[in-house]
């Protein structure tokens, strides 16, 4: 896909203080024209104080920040951007005793302008759920509105705040699924969320927040490439045996809950450590090649893991 | 204005769509009359407001017979003496302050006791439709006789008299007199408790931080709410007024001026809600809050007994209360045609719904700082 380098949201040395506390200390970072944009960490990282400053419901305390070049401190340049920018704020629940049509005219009267309702439920595909009340409806077909309301006025940007939080995951796959939609029509979209692989498969360009500090910026494949470490060979349920035998080549290789986790640094690691086992008949019960991802990057630059949003 | 527009037609649609709430909105007040109506209309009370005017004056001094009757009223313990200035023109006078009874000792009652033929007169809502009245005129016949023994030393013959004069101009019943009060309870608590509890409930979901990423703004969103609560507390004064009027030959009916303070009213108390709303945090404790402020003012503002039942501390209190002003005007306009107390209240509950409504835009907690 060719994508033009227009920068629409420019965050530069943001800071944002409550009292002595800085929940955003200091972050800057781009989004350009068309891209999907993953702002990343776990809870209380600072990602929704940042994007309720872009939105211009929260006031900064230092640094500068514009979307579509206009200046979040400035209140002409407010009222430009809430014309211009669509937002799912974190735990969205609209009306409940309206229904999908209705609630989506209520919104589209606060900007007097907007897409049309039809095709607006035909993207985020409610047809058969057009007089349904909110509160008939699915987690999922739930987000699915919320998304089509933050889209209401045709918005340049669009800011989802943690849109899949709390879906089964056959619905975070359907939210998935719209964003792709809305990716093919070149919105930009910025999409916060505690899940790696949302990001990892979402996303044109990553920023990785931690204790409001920015610790890592690049595509998935840039940021697994140069923090995501090497590919691991799983041996499930190879037990102590296996873990003695793989040590003497790859003195790297752990005993994690039975499995043994070898490291793999060249080529020809993966076709020696197989015939060391199969050779010496160790007993396994299936040998796994995982390749590292957003969560190993997310490890490495922290020591940590995320687990439903909290930091381990 | 659309916008306005939108945030009024939606929050009715889901009223209309909410069976527990639109049966409660039309029913509250409904049982409010029937319970309220059979109870106080029995009710009766040891102390009673008495304007008193005092005429008889020679030489600039009140005399001798004038004085002791007023003396003797005062030992009661009954009665409330409320002195009014002599030169004042007593029908005019009960219009403004919106008295409900005075007692006038005439001019010439001095000499006329020598004479044994005085009188005094006795301006009051008639008893069969004010229970008070009824109290207030027998006390002021007892002392009437007593005053006939201390100056005679003989039961009969009579030398004073009263001439009793209604000062209402029609006939009307007890629910004539409750329904004004009704209506202005029903007000506020339609208006604390509806822009109370939606406005809690709305940010409790995310709406109001939705709507605070559009271009609408605090004010419209205020000013939608208020008017909303504005149709809500006409739908619940018609209810009022039409059971009145099919169940109890309800006589009294708005005209322009209860109109204007029924909006006034409308607008006063979801302003005040708001403000309410804005140190409210979960929808759990929104009723618990419009209850706290709803509950004392019911039964301080003269909604369904007459304010002088109450000790002279919660008097004065009742005095800085809206509701007081919404229910003395409702009457004055409803019952008793006093069109310049009515105008004088409207003024007060129009100037704090505007108060309450600045004030909520001012501090209601649309955008975080």
């Amino acid at each position: 896909m060719t994508m033009s380098k227009e920068v629409v949201i420019n965050v530069d040395s943001l800071v944002k203080k409550y009292g002595s506390l800085a929940a955003v200390n200091g972050v800057s970072f781009t989004v350009n024209r068309g891209e999907v944009f993953s702002f990343v960490g776990p809870n209380g990282a600072g990602k929704t104080t940042t994007v309720e400053i872009l939105v211009c419901l929260r006031g900064l305390t230092a640094g500068k920040a514009t979307v579509l070049g206009f200046d979040v401190a400035d209140r002409k340049g407010q009222q430009q951007i809430r014309k211009r920018v669509g937002v799912l704020p974190q735990d969205f629940n609209t009306f409940d005793l309206l229904t999908v049509k209705e609630n989506l005219s209520y919104y589209k009267k606060m900007y007097g302008h907007g897409m049309d309702i039809g095709e607006l439920i035909r993207l985020v595909d409610l047809e058969d759920k057009t007089k349904t009340l909110y509160k008939n409806l699915s987690g999922g077909l739930k987000k699915r509105l919320a998304i089509a309301i933050a889209l209401v006025n045709d918005p340049e940007v669009i800011f989802l705040d943690e849109p899949t939080t709390g879906l089964d995951p056959k619905a975070r796959r359907d939210v998935w699924d719209l964003i792709e939609g809305l990716r093919e029509q070149e919105k930009t979209i910025f999409l916060t969320t505690h899940y790696m692989d949302e990001a990892e498969v979402l996303s044109d360009r990553v920023v990785i927040i931690s204790y409001g500090k920015i610790i890592g910026d690049g595509t998935p494949s840039d940021l697994i490439l140069k923090h995501g470490g090497n590919t691991t060979l799983i041996v499930e349920e190879g037990g102590e045996a296996a873990h003695e035998l793989l040590r003497k080549t790859f003195p790297d290789a752990r005993l994690e809950n039975g499995d043994v986790l070898v490291p793999l640094n060249g080529k020809s690691d993966l076709p020696e450590a197989v015939m060391m086992l199969n050779g010496n008949k160790a007993k396994y019960a299936e040998l796994i090649v995982r390749r590292p991802n957003l969560e190993d990057v997310f490890l490495n630059l922290t020591g940590k893991k995320i687990v439903e949003g909290e930091l381990h | 204005m659309k916008r306005i527009a939108a945030i009024i037609g939606g929050a009715l649609r889901m009223w209309f769509r909410s069976k527990s709430t639109l049966f409660w909105t039309l029913a509250f007040p409904i049982l409010l009359m029937l319970l309220f109506g059979a109870i106080f209309s029995v009710s009766q009370d040891p102390r009673f407001d008495l304007y008193v005017q005092n005429q008889d004056i020679i030489d600039n001094e009140t005399t001798q017979f004038s004085d002791m009757f007023i003396e003797m009223l005062n030992e009661t313990g009954v009665l409330n003496l409320k002195m009014v200035d002599p030169a004042e023109n007593a029908t005019k006078y009960i219009d403004v302050v919106g008295a409900e009874r005075m007692l006038i000792i005439p001019k010439g009652f001095h000499q006329s006791c020598l004479t044994q033929n005085a009188s005094v007169i006795l301006k009051m809502v008639p008893p069969e439709v004010d229970t008070s009245s009824a109290t207030v005129r027998s006390v002021v016949y007892q002392r009437v006789e007593y005053f006939n023994i201390v100056t005679t030393g003989v039961i009969t013959p009579v030398v004073v008299t009263i001439e009793s004069e209604s000062i209402v101009s029609e006939s009307y019943s007890f629910i004539d007199f409750f329904v004004p009060g009704l209506i202005g309870m029903s007000l506020m608590t339609t208006g604390i408790f509806g822009a109370v509890g939606w406005n809690t409930r709305n940010r409790e979901l995310g709406i109001l931080k939705k709507l605070a990423t559009t271009p609408l703004s605090k004010f419209e969103w205020i000013l939608g709410v208020v008017l909303y609560e504005v149709v809500m507390g006409a739908i619940s004064t018609g209810v009022i007024l039409t059971i009145g009027v099919l169940l109890f030959d309800l006589r009294v009916l708005p005209n322009i001026y209860s109109v204007i303070l029924i909006f006034a009213g409308a607008i006063a108390f979801p302003g005040m809600g708001m403000v309410v709303a804005r140190f409210v945090k979960e929808s759990d404790s929104a009723d618990a809050a419009a209850n706290a402020i709803t509950f004392p003012m019911m039964f301080l503002s003269g909604s369904f007994f007459p304010l002088e039942m109450m000790p002279d501390f919660l008097r004065e209190i009742a005095k800085v209360l809206p509701l007081t002003y919404l229910n003395n005007g409702l009457r004055d306009s409803m019952v008793y045609g006093n069109v310049s107390s009515a105008l004088f209240n409207t003024v007060i509950v129009l100037a704090v719904g505007i108060f309450f409504i600045i004030l909520g835009s001012l501090i209601t907690n649309w955008r975080e700082d």
